[in-house]
């Protein structure tokens, strides 16, 4: 009998709650899309990466209220102008929002990977950004770095070779290990630079 | 109409139909092209406050929501609370330097409520009498020293 004892009040509350969440679903609809700030239907909306919405306008304005501290409205979370989303729905207004403010930035869209090694992806452009690490620790880092960009050079098709037993490509086992072969080889050119010089 | 009386607009009706608990909304709630309201404030249960009323007051600026508004107790009764200057005056973080465009109207009388429900004594600050004394009419033109979190 406990629970029914208990029945009326709380259905008398989750009555008065249901009533309420009936409004508020129907509200919800219109409100999951408001705008954090000017509480209207967002336009030229843009998410945080705490994920709060708001016009592009309304974020810039307040951004540049307070230049020194750049917080969400909603969270606090620190904020960057340039680090948040545009999002694009099906209807578009016409009107071009760089009138006035600076424009809302681009969406970031990246390429699907063709290629199996996702952890090369971002050194295969432009070749040996992965052998940064360690400049300092070692005098020879520096020679190794130079000498393995020639090497990767002359590779057949200018992606490196990676035998499928060896650590995973980007995992610190691997940097570790192509920092060691690295110093071995500068070791062993210095080694034959002394030779040929004696 | 301008994004700030758009914005009360929506934050009136909001707050006219749906008063949270604690809240009373008077018809005559906004004055003054909706740039001054007076809204009722109730005590929680439990709490020193418990079912008094108390009126605040807010004015907003042409900047609002971008700057907030500027909140006070008027009326007779004015809570004695170590956060609450007998001239009504409030110090509370959200009113000046912690205040978002995400707060509201409601937002700002709950987190009030919720200032009242956790005094454990009824008196005002120790500086009441020379602040009262000494300050500007507008709240906002204080500089507050937010040094208590506890009430």
């Amino acid at each position: 009998m406990g629970p029914n004892t208990q029945m009326p009040q709380s259905s008398s509350s989750s009555n008065a709650q249901g009533g309420d969440g009936n409004g508020d679903e129907r509200k919800d609809d219109n409100s999951r899309f408001e705008c954090n700030i000017c509480l209207d239907t967002a336009r030229d909306a843009v998410v945080s990466l705490c994920g709060h919405l708001f016009c592009w306008p309304c974020l810039v304005q307040w951004l540049d209220t307070r230049p020194n501290r750049q917080l969400c409205p909603v969270c606090k979370s620190a904020i960057d102008k340039d680090k948040v989303i545009p999002i694009y729905g099906r209807g578009g207004d016409n009107k071009d929002p760089r009138e006035k403010i600076p424009p809302r930035p681009q969406g970031q869209r990246s390429e699907a990977s063709s290629g199996g090694f996702p952890g090369f992806q971002w050194g295969d452009g432009n070749g040996n950004v992965q052998f940064s690490l360690g400049i300092g620790i070692f005098p020879f880092t520096m020679f190794s770095s130079l000498f393995t960009f020639g090497g990767e050079r002359q590779g057949p098709d200018g992606q490196p070779q990676v035998d499928p037993n060896s650590a995973q490509p980007g995992s610190r086992q691997h940097q570790e290990e192509q920092f060691l072969s690295n110093t071995f080889m500068a070791i062993g050119f210095l080694f034959l630079f002394w030779l040929l010089t004696l | 109409m301008d994004s700030c009386s758009r914005r009360l607009m929506k934050e009136l009706q909001q707050l006219s139909t749906e008063p949270p608990t604690g809240i009373i909304c008077s018809r005559d709630i906004a004055s003054d092209d909706l740039k001054q309201w007076r809204v009722e404030v109730v005590g929680a249960p439990g709490t020193l406050y418990e079912g008094e009323r108390f009126t605040l007051q807010f004015r907003f600026s042409p900047q609002y929501p971008f700057s907030s508004p500027e909140v006070m107790f008027v009326g007779q009764n004015i809570p004695a609370h170590p956060h609450v200057y007998s001239n009504g005056h409030i110090c509370l973080s959200i009113l000046a330097d912690d205040w978002t465009p995400a707060l509201s109207v409601q937002s700002v009388c709950l987190s009030i409520i919720s200032m009242l429900s956790s005094a454990k004594e009824k008196k005002h600050p120790i500086d009441d009498a020379i602040y009262v004394r000494t300050c500007n009419k507008n709240p906002n033109k204080t500089r507050w020293w937010f040094h208590d979190d506890t009430v």
